[in-house]
């Protein structure tokens, strides 16, 4: 392999000669340099002096591969300062979806201004009431209607004291009709309230314990 | 603003220099710490064995809100928007339930009255039979017309400035008249701050000293969101009285209490109103922290 670079090398560089006494304005040196082999482990047992022209992959900066998004990790509830309160519990609930989608992003986007951090933002599981009336004649009940909860909740990692009254006056005033608000400490009994019971498993423990 | 009270203002004094040792620093540095419940405020003063006395006398305001009852009404443009859109989205929405059931039911009745009507070949709908989409649209109409909504808007009660039911699109703010100095003048609830306790618990006493009182209150934090601060006129200063300092304290109203007499000493004002009644300087401190949504 060596013996063929080198014919090569001495044949490019008296070329190189020539063309330089020709030009000699132009700064771009003809002599040609091999791509530099910076990773060793890729094989180039190519002969072609061009090979791996194209190859700029090897220049970018390692990325690390992206993980799969796991279930939802259990975030460290941070307790009240002097000046800050820890982690609050922001539930807007109603009965239409829209109004109550709108007001909890209304609620984030305002957060992200003001500077709160928010921690997380997720959807509570929708309680369907069905509304059964009496007959006028009759001790049937039949159903009348079904109103269906919807419930937001936007988690703020901590909030400072100066800012709250502003923050919830600001909450308060563009409060839209028909929607609930409600801030709340986090506490881990709302964490745990998020996830399916396990009859199964809690019976197997039961029976472990006895 | 004009003197306050010289009388009340060394009295005061004797308090601060009599418990010189056991007080807690004035002004600003209070520390609270707060319970479960973000409302409530367990309070707990530091003892703070030396104590710089301050030349200014401390008051604590309280700055009620009713929140709007019902949404403002929509500008001309917001109501041309709202209109398209609505008009839009129906436009792209797909037929509901209840629309697909009326026009089965349309469908069927229109094959029944055909002359070659079987009837062992349609599917058993004998529920939907007896009451039809269409029966249900119009015990629904009925029902809608039987019910008569309240008006919005009513003039006569938004021009009583004590009731609390004028002005339901905006957020009314308290306004007392109290005696400062010599005169009596427009402002919001305030009281003077006593030995032992925070600002937030004198503005709760400042609400609740109220004449007209029986409003139940829920205060928004327990940090101040505005200061005002006024020199005494030369005349009434003493080497340590040197001017008051006002801090105020957003609440919200949660309850009314008993109708109240008709005494003038308050009024519900709308924040555009609060102009006519506030002085010019207390105004402009004022109205920084009232928000004008």
């Amino acid at each position: 392999m060596n013996p063929v670079f080198r014919k090569l090398q001495v044949s490019v560089t008296q070329q190189a000669l020539v063309l330089n006494q020709a030009l000699t304005l132009c700064r771009a040196t003809p002599s040609i340099q091999h791509p530099v082999w910076a990773s060793v482990n890729e094989r180039q047992y190519k002969t072609m002096p061009t090979h791996g022209i194209g190859r700029w992959k090897h220049l970018l900066p390692k990325e690390v591969p992206k993980k799969k998004k796991d279930t939802t990790q259990k975030k460290q509830i941070i307790a009240a300062t002097d000046t800050a309160y820890g982690t609050l519990n922001v539930k807007v609930s109603g009965y239409d979806m829209t109004l109550v989608e709108h007001y909890s992003q209304y609620i984030h986007n305002l957060c992200n201004r003001l500077g709160i951090k928010v921690a997380e933002c997720y959807a509570l599981p929708t309680k369907t009431t069905e509304v059964m009336l009496m007959q006028e004649q009759g001790t049937k009940m039949y159903v009348d209607a079904t109103l269906k909860t919807h419930e937001r909740v936007v988690q703020l990692s901590s909030l400072n004291a100066s800012l709250c009254p502003v923050f919830m006056d600001v909450l308060l005033n563009n409060q839209p009709e028909g929607v609930q608000l409600s801030v709340k400490e986090h506490t881990e009994a709302d964490f745990q309230a998020r996830f399916k019971g396990r009859p199964e498993l809690e019976g197997l423990i039961a029976q472990m314990n006895q | 603003m004009a003197a306050p009270c010289r009388r009340m203002a060394s009295r005061s004094l004797l308090q601060i220099v009599s418990s010189f040792s056991r007080t807690a620093v004035g002004n600003s540095g209070f520390r609270l710490f707060s319970n479960t419940s973000v409302c409530r405020a367990i309070v707990q003063t530091r003892f703070v064995p030396e104590r710089a006395s301050s030349p200014w006398t401390l008051k604590a305001a309280v700055c009620l809100q009713r929140l709007p009852v019902i949404s403002a009404d929509c500008a001309p443009i917001e109501q041309q928007f709202k209109e398209m859109m609505h008009q839009m989205e129906l436009e792209k929405s797909v037929l509901s339930d209840h629309e697909l059931r009326l026009l089965e039911d349309a469908e069927r009745m229109s094959r029944k009255r055909a002359d070659d009507y079987d009837s062992d070949e349609e599917d058993n709908h004998r529920d939907q039979d007896i009451m039809l989409a269409q029966d249900l649209e119009d015990i629904w109409e009925q029902r809608m017309k039987n019910f008569q909504p309240e008006l919005r808007v009513k003039a006569d009660v938004d021009k009583d400035l004590t009731s609390l039911q004028r002005c339901l699109a905006d957020s009314l703010i308290l306004l007392a008249e109290q005696q400062v100095g010599g005169e009596k003048l427009w402002l919001l609830p305030q009281a003077q701050w006593q030995e032992g306790e925070t600002l937030q618990q004198t503005a709760e006493r400042a609400l609740a000293s109220l004449p007209a009182a029986g409003f139940k209150a829920t205060f928004l934090g327990n940090a101040p969101c505005g200061v005002y601060k006024y020199k005494l006129p030369k005349a009434a200063r003493t080497e340590s009285v040197v001017g008051t300092k006002v801090f105020f304290f957003k609440a919200i109203l949660s309850d009314k209490g008993p109708p109240a007499a008709t005494n003038a000493s308050f009024m519900w004002l709308k924040r555009s109103e609060l102009q006519r009644y506030l002085k010019p300087a207390y105004m402009m401190k004022v109205e920084r922290f009232i928000l004008g949504l």
